[in-house]
């Protein structure tokens, strides 16, 4: 167990959380919406994945779009189920129904699935770099890469492009924006297709390292919720900083300490930083 | 109370208090109308568990207006507190109760403490992730039962004194069931009316005015928040009896979805609102029953879509009922 091999899982570890947590970062900070199926979501879209990869042969990269497209769809179906709650604001019952959601989505896919627990089959995640000690996989490399492209992608999409902005003054006042010629529907629509979309494409990038259960959607949310609260609510680069720190700590934490306990810890750092500091780490 | 005020109110009272008396023995009876077979009151006995469960919940959604996603912790508390104490240290109900009460307070009175301070759906976040976080400690934590669970857990005994009631086949637990059911719809009705309830409602339904009246929202959170623990508490401990063990199952999403169902189901702000919801759902679970997973999507199903389509739920549909029991 020497200290650079924690760093590099650490890395691992917590590039996998922050490419999970990225839809409910612009969900939140950006629309000012939550969606407490997001764990559900990953387990579809660990399971389309492996379903279009096993049962329909397809190659890995075109797995991942039939994951992004089928959860994308589900995104659109629901949000369009959920508009009314969302254009008036009410917090409560959003919570409230996406987890109804995401029970629903549990259920489903235990159904269509089964109750088995499934690995993805791939060569990426099988293939070792030895680099003298230290070790990882080529899937680690493609989610450290994949992640940091994602993020950049997404703050200059947000900081630096007219729909950024038009994102945020729906976001401040749905019905203001829509006086000045903004249609806040279709923008909230469209911001949820992306979590829904971003969801799936963590899931189908992480869930190759690890078996995949139909029930493992109540358990994945947490680091996701930590990230983003860590992460200052909304701030992208906030976020990204926060999945990595999380992953280093959850890395030494897990060796050195007990690996049983790893959530907890988490959980651990998120109330301290709560009474530390409300509002997150990268408060403006 | 003035002598005007209850001079004018004689006769109604005792009207609401004889027919509520009456419906309540009714109620009492109801297994044996029902055939007095063991499914009968296993079942009856599970409704009014699972309901005072919901009522936990009832209180921090219909009156406060905010989303406790952590309930399932108190729930499995109260559960794991009666299975811990009597199987290894022999304690009779009253100390395992007591127990469960105290726990459930000290674990809500920390996480409201927490989140004192943030925005409403952090609040929410933390008692999810309370939540999944108590999962993983019970699953690995081998001394109060780990994987496993705790098997064996003894009949219910109330010594009174003199004598000691015995819960020890479900016939025997019905009337604790009951017992504990009317006590939880006495205090949410003494709730309702009292300062805190109306408090809590004010600050749902007209922030701007509690504030100005120098309330503290934050208190008025923390407080409901900790005396609804309790009640979902003690359901978790008498469940423990019911069904002799305990396990991290006690932990599952099902629990969460089932409270917010019931609660939302009849109508938010309906004393039997969440009674009337649970009878309803349970029937459904139990007698017509399409398998766990086919359950899971009308669970869910009937959760979203009754928020979507009728927030108020099927009183608001009737909206006959809605004034006699405001």
């Amino acid at each position: 167990m020497n200290i650079t091999q924690q760093i590099v899982n650490g890395l691992v570890l917590g590039s996998g959380y922050a490419c999970i947590a990225l839809g409910w970062t612009i969900l939140l900070g950006v629309a000012r919406l939550v969606n407490f199926a997001h764990g559900q979501l990953y387990m579809l879209g660990a399971f389309v994945t492996w379903f279009a990869m096993t049962k329909a042969g397809l190659p890995y990269p075109l797995a991942i779009v039939v994951a992004i497209v089928t959860l994308a769809t589900l995104g659109a179906l629901m949000q369009i189920a959920m508009i009314g709650l969302v254009m008036t604001q009410n917090l409560t019952s959003l919570m409230i129904v996406t987890l109804g959601l995401g029970y629903v989505l549990q259920g489903g896919s235990a159904l269509i699935f089964g109750g088995n627990p499934q690995t993805l089959p791939g060569t990426l995640s099988r293939t070792k770099v030895d680099l003298g000690s230290l070790w990882f996989t080529w899937q680690d490399v493609l989610v450290l890469v994949a992640t940091l492209a994602l993020y950049g992608a997404v703050w200059l999409f947000t900081k630096r492009t007219r729909f950024g902005s038009v994102i945020r003054a729906v976001a401040e006042d749905p019905k203001l924006a829509e006086l000045f010629g903004i249609n806040a529907k279709v923008v909230y629509l469209l911001v949820f297709v992306f979590e829904c979309s971003a969801v799936a494409l963590g899931a189908a990038l992480v869930a190759p390292r690890s078996p995949i259960l139909t029930s493992m959607g109540f358990n994945e949310v947490i680091m996701t919720f930590v990230v983003v609260v860590l992460g200052g609510i909304g701030s992208i680069g906030g976020a990204l900083a926060a999945g990595l720190g999380l992953g280093l700590f959850i890395a030494f934490f897990g060796a050195f300490i007990a690996q049983a306990y790893t959530t907890a810890a988490a959980f651990a750092v998120l109330l301290a930083l709560l009474v530390i500091r409300p509002a997150g780490l990268a408060t403006k | 109370m003035t002598a005007i005020e209850s001079g004018s109110s004689t006769a109604k009272p005792l009207l609401r208090t004889t027919s509520t008396v009456l419906l309540a023995a009714i109620a009492f009876l109801l297994p044996q109308l029902l055939g007095g077979t063991s499914i009968a009151y296993s079942t009856l006995t599970t409704i009014a568990i699972f309901a005072v469960m919901c009522y936990g919940v009832d209180i921090v959604l219909s009156y406060l207006g905010e989303v406790s996603l952590g309930h399932t912790l108190f729930w499995a508390a109260g559960g794991y507190a009666a299975a811990n104490l009597s199987v290894k240290y022999g304690l009779n109900g009253w100390a395992t109760a007591l127990a469960t009460i105290a726990i459930c307070i000290a674990v809500a009175v920390f996480l409201g403490a927490v989140t004192l301070r943030t925005r409403e759906f952090v609040f929410s976040l933390v008692t999810y992730a309370a939540t999944v976080v108590a999962y993983e400690i019970a699953f690995n934590w081998d001394a109060i039962g780990g994987s496993d669970g705790i098997v064996g857990i003894p009949a219910l005994k109330l010594p009174f004194g003199f004598a000691t009631y015995s819960g020890s086949t479900q016939e025997d637990l019905w009337p604790i069931a009951f017992i504990l059911l009317l006590l939880t719809l006495v205090f949410i009705a003494r709730f309702r009316r009292s300062r805190l309830g109306i408090t809590a409602l004010m600050v749902q339904m007209n922030p701007a005015l509690a504030t100005s009246l120098g309330i503290d929202q934050r208190k008025v959170r923390l407080a409901v928040f900790v005396i609804s623990a309790p009640i979902t508490g003690l359901a978790g401990w008498l469940y423990a009896y019911q069904r002799a063990y305990v396990g991290p199952d006690m932990f599952e999403t099902y629990f969460l979805v089932m409270m917010l169902t019931a609660v939302v189901l009849v109508g938010r702000r309906v004393l039997l609102g969440p009674l009337i919801g649970t009878g309803i759902l349970i029937a459904q679970q139990n007698l017509l029953s399409l398998g766990g997973d086919w359950n899971k999507i009308i669970l869910g199903s009937v959760l979203a879509i009754v928020l979507i389509f009728w927030p108020t739920g099927l009183v608001g549909l009737s909206g006959r009922f809605r004034k006699n029991t405001a």
